[in-house]
């Protein structure tokens, strides 16, 4: 596998509190990875490990942070730092942890590249590559055109309907009175047809 | 030279002359044909004596006949092009010529969308990609998805499907999305926005709806139309329905696809250069677009005024109006689209064509419009004002029944014209009247069942005289039922637009996943009623006035169960078991389908927003490849947050996203930083810090890995 190992000769005692503890964490950072989806259980089992080494390291320096909470740091800083030294360029933090994800995603980390996954490099030609050029943009650089309306050129009896029209929607006195003309007009013809 | 028309240098050979003839014929024939009929129903009249029903009898009659005989001279004409003047027929696609030579320009497809099924759309576009590319072109065309989406779940979606698409075809610099802050002006807003950007780049647009398919050959032939006539403004295509399952669809399906031709042909026969646009399926000419079709506001508020809803017919017409040509190219055989699956769907979007139809009235009275232009636009406005008119028609034909048949009065003791010049008594003339209407009404459908029959490599391609004669059968039936439905919705849309209501942008719904009883009774309850209510009246009139009636009176009284039915998949599957209904494209599917019914490379396992336990929004945040792929497409500009913003983040991590409204949900999504901390906050905070959503989230990863 190449992941360092230590033993577990070397864990101290834990009590309950703290191996509920660093179960949490575990589960956190196991998590984690599988959001990156590394399926492999053993190199998953591998990396938490390795990763929950480092975090307990910590823990005697910053004993106010949760197990989980130093867990987890160290996950995100561990890929960080990793995607950087495979990206070869300098990114500011949090920009880095975007792009990092966008190429493990884009370079097809979960399908085809499990086992290179948090590895010290050498990498793969093919894997380092494919990280470098994984960019995506929403659109081409712009050629902008202008679209600018045009107004609507009415004829005269158009012109004179738009003027009422408009007269209607700014004052409702004149849109009742309307209303009301063409009402009575409905019902004179109603009249005219059947009672005249 | 006059807008619209066509000179003796046209690279299409007809001259201005033929084409003026053209019109003249067509038009001509309606005209007079109608004029006969009505002076004939005058005539009849005028012996029956004097009746106050009379006049707005005629005057309406005068209105649906013309509009009856104009919609069946499309398939006279269509029939008679596709019979005996094949080799005359006048095609613009025959400028695409044979040649395989590189397209000498750049085009875009682009597709706007709104709250749709991405997955589905997606795959669209996949096989769209995948057949072009098989034409060895794909280097000419770049591919747009322009979201309007404003489900935000829905948004983070459609970016995920979009990036698994682009990482599947290897599409990233050729296949674009992006999506809308604000959906200003709808899709014509969408399709404007898309030009002032982007435009330049692009001699045409293939605009495309989100359920169009089209077949990458017949694309780069209108490419290639394209660039032999510069002075084409717009390339139509017509459509053909697919994927339909209920029976509703299937019915639109076949009949789309056995009358469509003819009537395609027929409106080929005299717009030619002056045609129309449909808004989607069609390549447009992205400079003089922009030059010319940006919309102008209407008069007034909506529903009348303001923005324009049924942009398309206006865009042509301004295209047209600046002298650029607008052609159907009727022979392209590679374009699909899906319908509405239920006649409640259907109306839905009826509703939001009808106000948008109606706007155009304004468009009537627009100066420097050809005629042509004109033309559709009364066509289009009349597709719905028909509906009521209809109505009137036959509620004034119940009135004069009414009193004839409570008076005891005998017709004058005097002949009228075309009984003294034909020696017909009125009841045969009253007879011949109807069934020559009832002709008109029917005759597409049977001319288009004559040539399907009769023409071998159509009978084939629809299985069969059996199959075609069942179908059509089936298909006459419904629509009759339909008929008065559709008048009666038409009406009350009518009635509803003149009452000052506007319609919204609702998205459309493609499934059929049938109509629920309570719906359909809600939805349908006023035709239900005014049927039930016409019945008794008309038997109250007379029996055989009742039996004349009977079609529109069974539509309406069984408009609730005909509405369920018809939207069922289990039936319409059924049918097509059958073999009943079936299209061409279902007897033999074009590879295109295949490829759209295959294509799935927007979905995969690592990239993915539809979980039940982390979709959309929740999984923008807790998924570091969904947050990776979603800040990627963000404004790189805005990297700082200022303490508000800040707030919004800690509030939807502890309270979870669903104590933000919408509002502030789709603001922090446009705001890199405080996504970038809603992703850091959601895994590294303490237990009581985060809000129950996002511990199920991270759980359900390691669920699934461990299952």
């Amino acid at each position: 596998m190449g992941v360092p190992y230590k033993s577990l000769e070397t864990l101290r005692e834990l009590g309950e509190v703290e191996l509920q503890e660093w179960e949490e964490a575990y589960a956190t950072v196991e998590a984690y990875l599988c959001s990156l989806r590394v399926r492999n259980r053993l190199l998953l089992a591998e990396l938490v490990r390795r990763i929950l080494w480092n975090a307990s390291a910590r823990r005697a320096i910053e004993p106010e942070k949760s197990a989980r909470v130093l867990a987890i740091e160290e996950t995100l800083r561990e890929i960080g730092d990793w995607t950087q030294e495979v990206l070869g360029e300098e990114l500011e933090n949090r920009r880095l942890a975007a792009r990092g994800r966008l190429a493990l995603l884009l370079a097809g980390m979960p399908d085809k590249w499990q086992g290179v996954f948090l590895m010290p490099a050498p990498w793969p030609e093919a894997f380092v590559d494919a990280m470098r050029k994984s960019y995506i943009a929403a659109g081409p650089s712009f050629a902008e055109l202008t679209m600018v309306p045009r107004p609507l050129e009415l004829n005269v009896l158009g012109s004179g309907a738009a003027q009422w029209w408009e007269t209607m929607d700014r004052r409702p006195i004149v849109r009742k009175m309307s209303a009301a003309v063409g009402l009575s007009v409905i019902a004179g013809l109603v009249w005219f047809i059947f009672f005249s | 030279m006059i807008p619209g028309e066509i000179n003796k240098q046209h690279p299409i050979p007809i001259t201005s002359g033929r084409v003026k003839a053209r019109r003249i014929i067509f038009f001509g024939s309606v005209l007079l044909t109608n004029a006969v009929a009505v002076f004939w129903l005058a005539d009849l009249f005028w012996t029956e004596g004097n009746h106050r029903a009379h006049v707005p009898l005629l005057i309406i009659f005068a209105i649906l006949n013309g509009l009856l005989v104009l919609g069946s001279y499309h398939a006279f004409f269509g029939a008679i092009e596709m019979s005996i003047r094949k080799r005359h027929a006048v095609s613009i696609m025959r400028l695409a010529g044979e040649g395989t030579a590189n397209l000498s320009s750049r085009y875009a497809v682009v597709m706007p969308v709104y709250n749709e099924d991405s997955g589905k759309f997606c795959a669209r576009i996949e096989a769209i990609y995948r057949s072009i590319k098989a034409t060895g072109h794909l280097g000419s065309f770049d591919f747009f998805l322009l979201s309007d989406t404003r489900d935000l779940d829905l948004w983070i979606i459609e970016e995920t499907a979009w990036t698994n698409l682009c990482r599947r075809l290897d599409g990233f610099g050729k296949i674009y999305y992006r999506r809308r802050r604000t959906n200003d002006n709808r899709k014509a807003g969408n399709i404007g926005d898309f030009v002032r950007k982007w435009g330049g780049r692009y001699e045409g647009m293939l605009v495309l709806d989100a359920d169009s398919l089209m077949d990458g050959r017949d694309i780069v032939r209108m490419a290639r139309v394209m660039e032999a006539h510069p002075k084409l403004g717009i390339l139509q295509t017509p459509p053909k329905l697919i994927r339909g399952t209920s029976v509703f669809t299937r019915l639109q399906q076949f009949s789309m696809s056995i009358y469509g031709p003819l009537f395609i042909r027929g409106l080929n026969y005299w717009q030619l250069s002056g045609g129309s646009y449909w808004g989607h399926n069609a390549m447009i000419r992205v400079q003089p677009f922009s030059d010319f079709c940006e919309l102008p506001a209407l008069p007034g508020r909506e529903p009348f005024g303001g923005r324009i809803l049924s942009h398309d017919f206006v865009e042509a017409a301004l295209m047209v109006s600046q002298g650029w040509e607008v052609w159907l190219g009727w022979d392209i055989e590679g374009t699909y689209e899906e319908a509405p699956p239920t006649l409640i769907d259907h109306l839905k979007r009826d509703r939001r064509w009808c106000q948008g139809n109606l706007q155009h009235l304004w468009l009537i009275f627009a100066r420097k419009l050809p005629l042509t232009v004109r033309i559709h636009l009364f066509m289009g406005i009349m597709a719905y004002l028909g509906g009521p008119i209809w109505f009137l028609f036959l509620a004034f034909g119940t009135w004069l029944a009414w009193d004839y048949s409570h008076s005891n009065l005998t017709p004058l003791p005097f002949d009228g014209f075309v009984e003294r010049w034909f020696g017909i008594g009125p009841t045969e003339q009253g007879l011949i009247l109807m069934t020559a209407v009832a002709v008109l009404l029917f005759a597409p459908k049977i001319l288009a069942v004559v040539r399907a029959v009769l023409v071998p490599e159509v009978r084939r391609s629809f299985g069969g005289i059996l199959a075609i004669l069942k179908s059509a059968l089936i298909e006459t039936f419904f629509s009759i039922l339909f008929a008065p439905v559709m008048m009666l919705a038409h009406t009350f849309m009518v009635l509803s637009i003149m009452s000052g209501k506007a319609v919204g942008w609702g998205n459309q719904n493609r499934e059929a996943d049938g109509t629920a009883w309570t719906d359909a009774l809600r939805f349908h309850a006023a035709p239900t009623l005014v049927g039930i209510a016409w019945t008794v009246l008309a038997l109250e009139i007379n029996t055989s006035f009742a039996i004349w009636m009977s079609p529109i009176l069974a539509g309406l009284v069984l408009s609730v169960p005909v509405s369920v039915w018809t939207s069922r998949t289990k039936y319409g599957i059924a049918l097509m078991e059958d073999k009943v209904l079936l299209t061409p494209e279902e007897f033999a599917p074009p590879e295109i389908l295949h490829l759209a019914l295959h294509a799935e490379d927007a979905v995969h396992v690592a990239l993915d927003a539809e979980s039940a336990q982390r979709r959309g929004v929740i999984a923008a945040i807790v998924d570091p490849y969904v947050n990776g792929v979603h800040l990627s497409l963000l404004d790189k500009e805005h990297a700082e947050m200022n303490s508000v913003e800040e707030a919004l983040a800690i509030r939807c991590l502890k309270e979870g996203p669903d104590s933000l409204s919408t509002e502030e949900t789709g603001r922090l999504l446009y705001l890199l930083p405080a996504m970038l901390m809603a992703h850091r906050g959601v895994w590294l905070g303490n237990e009581d810090e985060i809000h129950e959503v996002w511990k199920t989230a991270i759980e359900s990863y390691r669920i699934r890995s461990l299952s």
